[in-house]
């Protein structure tokens, strides 16, 4: 018998075993070799002869050792191939997971383009959700704030949506009520600061309250203590303050001894009996609050907002209703103050102080984010396509897998790992969007976009962002995992080499791409509507030109200026002043400017046009403005004459009233020369104001209200002690404000010039949440459009490069290009046409939702909803022409060979 | 070299099958291999000890040195629990395969 050892440890040698196993396989194999030897000696073969036969088995020096290194070395088992050999799930988990990046390694630019694309997605919508949540969802920082009720009076048919209420009528609530615990009445308040060692006078913003009003909140004083009941003020100036934590460190170094001690207000010392804790600013981001004397009696001025803290259990629905009668009983009661009260005649609104807060900002953030869901959907089907595109490249590996043992569930969790994977990847990706956007947000004013600088990147926002990732992840592979793992062996046999897809995908990357349609054409149609009102909005006459307007506000101390002969020379001084600056051309004073906080409103009756009972009264803007107010703000003239220098005290009360004034009581006359007077009952002849002149319609609020009524009175007869100057320069405004307020300090050194901003601000100020929706939905609109246009893009190349022979077969028959194209550009016209009629439909229903952020244009706007049909369309075409154009290029003789 | 490829995918299968009953040695499987296939499927020593070792490390099949009187001893292989269910699952994958495979091929001669 011949000696095979020394030709196995031979070719054993490089393999470097451990001697035992080398000596247990060495003996195998000479077993075997010696089996053989005797086998072929038995045919009858010589020894030799025998014996190169059976050193034949050995083959090639290098195949013995190259077909055991992977079992004799770290063995990689065949698990990636076949079943789950018996592992535990998470260690299959970890293979899925290896597996993956190994691929994704094999594939860059498969994997970044899907982690680019999850990653925008779950970034936006990671964003918005912070701004949803933080002014939204994040509660008010006071203890129960869900307790917390705001609640007015609504007038509607008097042209009064929204109506405070007197301190008579306060009194009455907070005597009455059962379903409030505490309730309290508070009225937004400015007053000049002024001291040693405090710098220029400034003016700050605050707020007259009730006694309760820190109790209704629940927030106690970080220092001292907050208001007792005897320390309110009962007319004249204040005599105590609370002050905020932002005032105290800004103008007093957080001086702990503050407390107890006086500060100048207006000119007059004020006790500091407390300081609140950093963040307590309501309303409106107040610095301070001082207390004010509720009378009953007083049913004048209805200028006090009113905040409740309700029992628990108790809705804002319940509390509206209870307002609602006690305000009907109080009025039958005091028919002295009420017109025609009746049971049910009285309109209370009652909703969350959050709610109240967030007011304006509520709905955009909530279509926002819906519109960022759309898109992450959108992205989503893109990314689907291209993990359905991957796995049919590799469905004959899938299918060598299959008949290996792997089951359905080991294929689909693979392909799921590797979508779940991608998501994952693309949210960390995202959360640089979501870091730069929220420092972005919080850059924005908040008196425009309430609690946006509460807005964080906080655990809960971490969280939703991770949720969305597993969820998209998820969504995305769960289809073609299905697909795949339910892989035709015969299908992949014949086909899987070339990556053609079977009817089936195809079937679903044509439904995907019909989602992103629809998807897109809804977007796009939202924001096309928003961008339109945007448009009309925009190109509104204000009755005013705002260009080159400069405009700032003044107010006078009260007992230093007394009289209004005091008040009167002070602002004709200063305008006289200002009207010499150089580039200045017109100088007005006005009580109120457009765009402003605050509209005083009186009701007004014309002459002989009584409203009969039963009928609301007209309620208008009321406006003391100088002669010279209506060329510096440009309202024009239309009939009549503006107010001039000799309507003072003496001469005849009279008005310009606006258009709409006038065609109200007169419409088929001229206004000029009728008389109006104000209020309801008195009718003592002094009371009469002469219509001198009619002037542009203005908008006081916003750019989308109804047209108000406007009454103006002379200045010259009726001046009030705190007023803007309204400055009209023949250059850029901005610039007069260091010398106006020079000219001011020549006046009186101790006022302060506050609110000063252009015209041309505040009007672009008034549309900036609708500005910042267009930025964000236009762009959220742009990105489904362009995602749809790759995804139908992507579908039809590939569709063409499985066509390739039937292409080159039509050809060879006989087929021009212009028709080969053509049949290429119908499956993506047929596909974005019925993405389209889908679109139309869900954008025909959502729309409404978008129906009070729309101005001057329908939710359902078929101009709108025709040119993004178009648009859509075209870019289907434009898409698809591409792979159309390669389709048309196939040899007919190249496309037969290839198979 | 679609031989070489069969060959390939098909050896566990067969190896499994062959001691599904009763454990063989090597030498043994490679002639039942080779006469039941009618000499179409043949194995060589380099190929077939590297796959029954794979087989080994994954606790499909057991390999244990037995020794009979007046022969030296010889490494008899049989099959694992766990090898039974993998055969059961390889043997039905095959046979769609398989079924798959004539389909088409019916469909393509047609």
């Amino acid at each position: 018998m011949p000696e095979w050892t020394e030709e196995i440890r031979r070719r054993l040698a490089p393999l470097n075993l451990d001697p035992a196993r080398e000596s247990e396989i060495v003996e195998e194999l000479s077993q075997h070799l010696d089996d053989r030897y005797e086998e072929l000696r038995r045919k009858g073969m010589a020894e030799g002869a025998a014996r190169d036969g059976a050193l034949g088995e050995l083959q090639e020096d290098a195949v013995l050792e190259h077909e055991l290194r992977p079992v004799t070395h770290r063995m990689s088992p065949s698990i990636a191939l076949g079943g789950t050999g018996g592992r535990r799930p998470w260690e299959s988990l970890w293979h899925d997971v290896r597996f993956a990046l190994r691929s994704f390694r094999t594939h860059p630019a498969f994997a970044s383009v899907a982690v680019l694309t999850f990653g925008l997605g779950i970034g936006a919508c990671t964003l918005i959700f912070s701004a949803v949540r933080g002014v939204i969802q994040r509660p008010l920082p006071f203890p129960e704030p869900g307790q917390l009720i705001s609640f007015w009076g609504s007038a509607p048919e008097k042209g009064l949506p929204e109506v405070n209420s007197p301190t008579g009528l306060f009194v009455v609530y907070r005597d009455k009520t059962r379903l409030l615990s505490k309730v309290a009445a508070f009225s937004s308040d400015g007053a000049t600061l002024t001291g040693a060692g405090l710098g220029d006078p400034e003016r700050i913003v605050g707020a007259t309250v009730s006694v309760e009003f820190f109790g209704v909140f629940g927030v106690t004083p970080q220092l001292g203590r907050t208001f007792v009941a005897g320390e309110e003020v009962r007319n004249g100036a204040p005599t105590f303050v609370v002050m905020s934590h932002s005032l105290w460190l800004r103008k007093f170094g957080g001086d702990s001894t503050m407390v107890g001690r006086a500060i100048a207000m207006n000119g007059q010392p004020v006790t500091v009996v407390g300081i609140m804790p950093a963040g307590f600013d309501y309303p409106n981001q107040a610095e301070y609050w001082v207390p004010e004397y509720m009378d009953a009696n007083n049913f004048n001025c209805w200028c006090y907002q009113l905040v409740g803290r309700a029992r628990p259990g108790i809705t804002a629905a319940d509390v509206s209703r209870e307002m609602a009668n006690i305000t009907d009983d109080f009025a039958i009661s005091r028919r002295d103050i009420f017109s025609e009260p009746k049971r049910g005649g009285s309109r209370v609104i009652a909703m969350p102080l959050a709610d109240r807060i967030v007011g304006d900002l509520r709905r955009p953030l909530v279509v926002l984010l819906g519109a960022v869901a759309l898109v992450l959907l959108i992205a989503c089907a893109n990314i689907a396509n291209l993990v359905l595109v991957r796995a049919a490249s590799r469905s004959q590996e899938i299918a060598v897998r299959c008949c290996l043992g792997a089951g359905p569930r080991r294929i689909a969790a693979q392909l799921l790992t590797e979508s779940v994977l991608l998501s994952l990847a693309g949210a960390l990706a995202g959360l640089i969007l979501t870091f730069w956007g929220v420092h972005l947000l919080q850059q924005l004013p908040v008196d425009r976009f309430p609690r946006m600088n509460e807005v964080r990147v906080d655990p809960v926002v971490l969280a939703f962002s991770a949720a969305v990732a597993a969820i998209t992840g998820l969504l995305c592979g769960v289809a073609p995992a299905i697909q795949m793992s339910r892989v035709d062996l015969q299908h992949a046999i014949k086909a899987g080499a070339r990556g053609s897809k079977s009817g089936s995908h195809r079937r679903l990357s044509d439904g995907f791409v019909v989602t992103q349609f629809a998807l897109s054409l809804v977007l796009l149609v939202g924001a096309g509507l928003l961008l339109r009102s945007y448009r009309h909005l925009s190109g509104l006459d204000l009755g005013y030109r705002p260009e080159n307007v400069l405009v700032g506000r003044i107010s006078l101390p009260f007992p230093r200026y007394d009289t209004s002969v005091v008040v009167r020379t002070f602002y004709n001084s200063l305008a006289e002043r200002v009207r010499a600056i150089p580039g200045v051309s017109d100088v007005g004073i006005a009580s109120r400017v457009p765009l402003t906080r605050g509209n005083p409103q009186n009701n007004v009756v014309a002459e002989g046009r009584e409203s009969r009972p039963g009928e609301p009264v007209l309620v208008a803007n009321v406006r003391i403005v100088s002669p010279e107010y209506f060329r510096a703000i440009g309202t024009p003239l239309l009939e009549g004459r503006v107010f001039e220098a000799t309507d003072d005290e003496r001469s005849l009360r009279v008005a310009v009233v606006d258009e709409a004034l006038a065609k109200h009581f007169w419409p088929n006359e001229s206004a000029i020369g009728k008389r109006v007077r104000y209020g309801n009952s008195d009718t003592s002849s002094g009371r009469w104001l002469t219509v001198v002149g009619v002037v542009r319609n203005v908008k006081h609020n916003s750019l989308d209200e109804q047209t108000d009524l406007q009454l103006y009175e002379s200045f010259g007869r009726q001046a009030t002690w705190s007023n803007y100057l309204v400055v009209r320069s023949t250059s850029s405004p901005e610039l007069l404000a260091t010398s106006i307020r020079a000219e001011i300090k020549a006046l009186d050194s101790a006022l302060p010039l506050y609110d000063v901003h252009t015209m041309q601000n505040a009007v672009r100020g008034s549309l900036a949440i609708r500005r910042l929706v267009n930025v964000l939905l236009g762009s959220f609109a742009l990105a489904a459009l362009l995602l749809a246009a790759i995804g139908i893009y992507g579908v039809i190349s590939l569709s063409v490069s499985g066509r390739v022979r039937e292409f080159g077969i039509r050809m060879a028959l006989g087929a021009q290009t212009g028709d080969v194209r053509g049949l290429v550009l119908r499956h993506g016209v047929l596909l974005a046409a019925a993405g389209v009629a889908i679109g139309i439909a869900s954008a025909a229903y959502l729309t409404r939702y978008l129906q009070r952020l729309l101005f001057g244009v329908a939710p359902v706007d078929w101009a709108t909803f025709g040119v993004v049909a178009l648009v859509l369309t075209a870019t289907a075409l434009l898409a698809s022409y591409l792979p159309a154009r390669r389709a048309t290029r196939a040899d007919p003789v190249l496309a037969l060979r290839s198979e | 070299m679609i031989h070489r490829e069969m060959k390939k995918g098909s050896a566990e299968l067969l190896i499994l099958a062959l001691i599904e009953h009763q454990p063989r040695h090597g030498y043994e499987l490679c002639k039942l291999i080779e006469s039941r296939s009618k000499g179409v499927l043949t194995f060589h020593v380099a190929s077939l000890y590297p796959l029954l070792y794979r087989l080994e490390k994954r606790d499909l099949i057991e390999g244990r040195w037995v020794e009979k009187a007046g022969q030296r001893r010889r490494r008899y292989y049989r099959i694992t629990a766990e090898g039974k269910q993998v055969l059961s699952s390889q043997r039905k994958s095959w046979k769609d395969f398989m079924a798959a495979i004539n389909r088409v091929a019916g469909v393509s001669h047609a």
